[in-house]
């Protein structure tokens, strides 16, 4: 007697099931998954690139038993309150830490984009000496807030008798005439 | 009674082994396949990381002698590739490692440099690129980058760059063009001639170079920072000529010198030493030497009259120019690691008769040309921008 017991009715099913599996299988093989953990290497690039421009632009490329002054002083002690002094350290700024961070070996260059601030210790309010104060030094795009910077700083040590420059210092403000530390921060993001 | 009670479906097996068998086939599958597609890139991106810190702030291994001046990769002596000047000055590199390391006659790729700078017992594939500011010349060793994209991070190769500066060593240049001899009742030095050099109308004279290892060593600028030292005494090779600083004198514009048609030949290099500070011009009284055959110059490499070809034998006439390089590793192997060494290097010029001409026996205190940090005829030792690429894959 011949009859369906016995038979293979779902020989599609199997033969579907053998197609899904290797077509899972080909597609986990062919794609990069992009999770946001790994965002921390970007992240870590665009740090590591970033210190290494201010920390350069902080060495002095000549220094001479009179005098040895980096780049990134220069441009610190250039950009006081005046609005020339400003207009200067911008331009210089912009240009040496664009150039910094944007050159690559090969003819290509990369396209970074930052904004860059000082803060330092504000000895104007005599009431409040432990004060800070901060301003603008150098951009090349203004933050929207749809960016992801990351944020680089570098100490830098700076001469001038009053920082910055053409304050009136109050009586009383604590001040004392010797090298003190400004902090340059700078935001860097890639488009 | 046989009847289909308790029997199990055909179907109902294959369907279920083929769910079970799927079931275990993805639950291992898809942990290993992210796993391998997440821990690739990542350590790809570690690696260039990781061989980018190496070179850029690590001075290699061995260090004194340094593994740049050692002769040969052969024998193994060099452990670790590193371009840093010192590990107090990261980012910071001196030529002749770089030079040595892009030396792709010498080291192969991948081999040398895979156990030499990226380490790992993965067999990567790799680029290490370097390039000068305001240079379109890349040094470069490895393989072709995979894919060319700006900003990549994850997935291709994995990247890394630095910010680096490169100490350029000092070299003093002396130019001749406009010596006008002063005339009067004695020979005194034209306000013409650069410091610390003088002039005497004679048929033989003596021009000596003075290095004071001890100043040279403690009163470099920036509190004496080793990135715009002078450094006679940097880690040199075992045979003393490659490693180390060099010093690169320059004379031009010699042909103005001689007033009277005088003809020059250049006789004698010789080298003079001494651990006692004292006047050169008390004839080396307390300096022992020549330390070197004076004349054969090609410990140095002496080009004279802009022949690109190095003089080997002495005497040699000179007309217009001569250039001096004393080449890394000999200051230091004349010093013998000595940091009291005084040096005086005398280059001895005969004329055809008495005329004008290079003398510095008559230069105070040393009767030399002071090869120092504070002479405006030296270029200080300085340090140029570049940037350095790693890419691992």
């Amino acid at each position: 007697m011949v009859n369906d017991r016995g038979q293979l009715f779902t020989i599609e099913g199997v033969a579907a099931s053998m197609i899904m599996l290797f077509t899972t299988y080909l597609v986990l093989g062919a794609t990069t998954v992009y999770t946001p953990g790994d965002s921390h290497i970007s992240d870590m690039q665009l740090e590591q690139i970033g210190s290494d421009a201010l920390k350069m632009m902080n060495t002095p490329s000549n220094c001479t038993s009179t005098s040895c002054v980096s780049q990134l002083q220069a441009i610190v002690n250039e950009s006081d309150f005046t609005p020339a002094g400003q207009n200067q350290a911008l331009i210089d700024f912009n240009t040496t830490f664009l150039n910094y961070v944007n050159n690559r070996t090969g003819s290509m260059s990369d396209n970074l984009h930052y904004t860059a601030n000082i803060t330092f210790r504000d000895y104007t309010d005599a009431a409040n000496p432990n004060s800070t104060g901060s301003y603008i030094l150098a951009f090349n795009r203004n933050l929207t807030g749809v960016e992801h910077p990351v944020r680089v700083t570098e100490w830098v040590l700076i001469g001038p008798p009053n920082f910055p420059q053409g304050i009136v210092l109050p009586r009383n403000s604590g001040y004392q005439p010797q090298p003190r530390a400004v902090l340059v921060e700078v935001l860097l993001w890639r488009d | 009674m046989i009847d289909d009670a308790g029997n199990l479906s055909i179907d109902f097996l294959v369907g279920f082994t083929i769910f079970m068998i799927t079931l275990i086939y993805v639950a291992t599958l898809i942990p290993t396949l992210f796993i391998g597609l997440q821990s690739s890139s990542i350590d790809y991106d570690a690696v260039a990381y990781r061989t980018s810190v190496i070179l850029a702030e690590d001075p290699g291994m061995p260090y004194n002698p340094s593994w740049e001046t050692l002769p040969n990769i052969s024998d193994s002596q060099i452990l670790r590739f590193g371009l840093a000047l010192s590990k107090d000055t990261p980012n910071i590199l001196t030529p002749e490692k770089i030079n040595r390391f892009f030396c792709s006659t010498e080291f192969v790729y991948p081999t040398d440099y895979q156990s030499r700078a990226v380490f790992g017992d993965y067999p990567y594939q790799f680029n290490i690129s370097l390039q000068m500011a305001g240079s379109n010349v890349t040094q470069s060793i490895g393989d072709i980058l995979p894919e060319d994209t700006i900003g990549r991070s994850v997935g291709t190769y994995g990247y890394s760059r630095r910010v680096i500066k490169v100490k350029e060593h000092s070299n003093a240049t002396l130019d001749f063009s406009n010596f006008v001899v002063n005339t009067g009742p004695t020979p005194a030095p034209p306000s013409s001639l650069p410091l610390g050099i003088y002039t005497q109308n004679a048929t033989t004279q003596d021009f000596s170079v003075y290095f004071n290892y001890t100043y040279l060593l403690n009163s470099g600028p920036d509190y004496n920072s080793i990135a715009y030292q002078i450094n006679p005494l940097a880690p040199s090779g075992a045979n003393g000529l490659i490693g180390g600083e060099g010093a690169l004198i320059n004379l031009t514009g010699l042909q103005a010198l001689p007033k009277n048609g005088a003809t020059v030949n250049l006789s004698s290099i010789s080298i003079y030493k001494s651990i006692s500070e004292a006047p050169l011009n008390t004839v080396q009284g307390s300096f022992g030497g020549p330390e070197l055959p004076p004349k054969n110059p090609s410990q140095f490499l002496l080009y004279i009259d802009g022949n690109t070809t190095p003089v080997t034998s002495l005497p040699c006439n000179v007309t217009s120019n001569l250039s001096l390089y004393i080449p890394p590793g000999l200051l230091s192997y004349l010093g013998e690691g000595d940091t009291s060494t005084l040096l005086n290097v005398t280059m001895q010029f005969q004329l055809s008769q008495q005329d004008w001409y290079l003398n510095s026996t008559q230069v105070t205190p040393y009767g030399a040309f002071n090869y120092n940090y504070t002479n405006p005829n030296i270029t200080q030792p300085h340090l140029e921008d570049g940037v350095m690429e790693v890419a691992v894959w």
